[in-house]
């Protein structure tokens, strides 16, 4: 099967959107980066990319860490991370896919 | 009358069996578990893997009468049964040191592991144990820093410390990974990992990774103040560029490298030892491998002989299994090579699975890393049983939290230090572990939401490789 050259969509995402880009996309909301009813469906790579690098820039900001987030922004955070992973238990996800490679 | 030569074939026992040696405190022993061809006495065969893996030969030839055999030659000297297992039995060999170039566990493997396992006379053969005489360990050049040094050098003491495998293992470009490292290295880890996988391919090649991955480094150091390192794995198609990327590594203040030492070869990972050791760095071992020797509990090599090779071969990190979590590893084999990892004298211990006394002279210890399939819900477990001289290492338990890399590596290096803090007070970790967590949780979104993330897992696999007391 072709590799897609555009991104499904967070919405459209495997495993309830709680992969790498899934989560890219969730820290772009919190950051305000885009606005949270954009899934990014159909960008490309460099767009993704573009995005990941702006998001880096935020969470330097707070030494990348949730509990360094003012609070605002850490409700926020909650908000969002929490519906997000509450979507992904229901589509099927849990953390034992996460140590599925592992040896 | 004078010795002639007579030419033919005679048993093995006549030459090779002696039930009446006592072994010397300069022998290397070594315990075979043989499983024979049938109707093959268990004397003859235990009597011809010391003379196929000695100085004998299939057929008696002329030029025996040239040595001093009797000085040379492996000496069956113990047969004793498996428990629980009445197709294969343990033979137990002298070998005289002379036989092995000093410093060689190459030479060593070549003799004990050589041309015998594929013996006709035998069905089946695994090396279970060597006990390596002090006088050969000391002409060895063993781990390049040790355990303290390391501690001294990195400044972490009191704790296990953490570390975490990149993901996804192929495929990032090398800045992407450098961010990955400086996340997760920032977030409380002290270490991060290449993957055994990655060398030098076409999408990342090695130089790239390592000027990134040192950038990571920097910075996570300069906003934790905490000293950091990532094994850049060296271990390439020829030891010349080996050795080209571990110069490479200390020229840009790398603390660390990696090698796995079963694929990259025992000659390669001895002569990389040895530069760590004269350059000051540390070299972190994967055992990539093993299980092809391992695995098999009737054939090939067990680990705690794959230990002992490493330990004098060289490297301050080993890959030893988790006890817990979903991958392979009985508690006391796995309790047993870590002792034989760490310590500097194992007394023999059959519900370990050691059948000698081991001294280690004054040779440095090789800390254990506890690797796959584990998460902050093994962590009480993991500190019980590791101890503080040990990385304890979360690849998709970091990198898998909901939240990104930073926040797994926050919520374990709560965790751990959590642990470690309740223990010092005298908490039964494996006990109290979920109350521990939960109660460090609450200063930490990350651990919590890693702890809603893992609490469902369990993991409930059998082990194929167990010790022999409890076979059948």
């Amino acid at each position: 099967m072709a590799k897609p050259d555009t991104y499904v969509g967070i919405n459209n995402d495997v495993q309830g959107g709680m992969t790498t880009i899934g989560k890219l996309i969730r820290d772009a909301w919190v950051f305000g980066l885009i606005e949270e009813t954009e899934t990014c469906e159909g960008w490309n790579f460099a767009m993704v990319d573009g995005l990941l690098q702006k998001v880096n820039t935020e969470w330097d900001k707070y030494g990348c860490l949730v509990s360094h987030l003012p609070e605002d922004l850490f409700k926020r955070h909650q908000i969002i991370h929490n519906k997000a992973m509450e979507n992904a238990k229901a589509a099927g996800w849990c953390g034992e896919v996460e140590t599925d490679d592992e040896k | 009358m004078a010795k002639t030569y007579d030419a033919g074939v005679k048993e093995y026992r006549e030459t090779y069996w002696m039930p009446e040696y006592t072994p010397k405190d300069t022998d290397l022993l070594a315990c075979f578990k043989i499983t024979p061809q049938d109707g093959v006495p268990r004397e003859e065969v235990a009597a011809a893997v010391a003379a196929e893996s000695s100085t004998g030969t299939w057929t008696t030839v002329w030029t025996d009468l040239l040595t001093d055999l009797d000085y040379y030659k492996g000496r069956a000297y113990a047969i004793e049964d498996v428990p629980g297992d009445d197709t294969c039995f343990y033979a137990f060999v002298a070998y005289p040191i002379d036989l092995f170039e000093e410093g060689s566990v190459v030479n060593v493997l070549t003799s004990l592991v050589g041309n015998v396992f594929g013996f006709k006379a035998l069905r089946a053969l695994r090396l279970e144990d060597i006990r390596f005489p002090v006088a050969y360990v000391m002409t060895c050049n063993g781990p390049p820093q040790g355990i303290q040094v390391e501690r001294d050098l990195l400044n972490k003491y009191g704790r296990p410390m953490l570390g975490c495998t990149i993901k996804p293992k192929l495929g990032l470009s090398a800045k992407n990974y450098g961010r990955a490292c400086y996340e997760g290295l920032r977030g409380g880890l002290d270490f991060t990992k290449d993957d055994e996988n990655v060398n030098s391919q076409p999408f990342m090649r090695w130089r790239h990774r390592f000027d990134f991955v040192m950038e990571a480094i920097h910075k996570a150091e300069a906003e934790t103040g905490e000293r950091k390192g990532h094994y850049l794995n060296v271990t390439a198609p020829t030891s010349d560029e080996m050795m080209k990327r571990a110069e490479y590594a200390k020229e840009i203040g790398a603390p660390i490298i990696m090698h796995d030492y079963l694929t990259g070869g025992l000659s390669a990972n001895t002569q990389l030892a040895q530069w760590c050791q004269d350059n000051g760095m540390l070299l972190h071992i994967h055992r990539a491998m093993h299980a092809v020797l391992d695995r098999n509990p009737h054939h090939g090599i067990h680990f705690r002989v794959l230990t002992k090779v490493l330990r004098l071969s060289g490297g301050d990190h080993l890959h030893s299994g988790t006890v817990v979590g979903k991958l392979e590893g009985d508690r006391d084999a796995t309790l047993g090579w870590i002792d034989i990892m760490r310590d500097s004298y194992i007394k023999e211990d059959r519900s370990r699975g050691i059948f000698f006394d081991q001294d280690w002279g004054s040779m440095p210890g090789v800390i254990p890393v506890a690797s796959g399939g584990i998460h902050v819900w093994h962590m009480p477990a993991l500190v019980s049983i590791f101890g503080d001289d040990s990385v304890l290492q979360f690849g998709g338990g970091t990198l898998g939290h909901p939240w990104g890399n930073a926040a797994g590596a926050a919520a374990n290096r709560v965790a751990v230090e959590a642990c470690v803090e309740a223990r010092n007070r005298g908490v039964e970790l494996e006990k109290e572990g979920k109350d521990i967590l939960t109660n460090a949780a609450k200063s930490s979104p990350e651990l919590k939401a890693a702890m809603e993330t893992w609490k469902e897992i369990k993991f409930e696999f059998d082990t194929v490789d167990k010790l022999d007391v409890s076979h059948k």
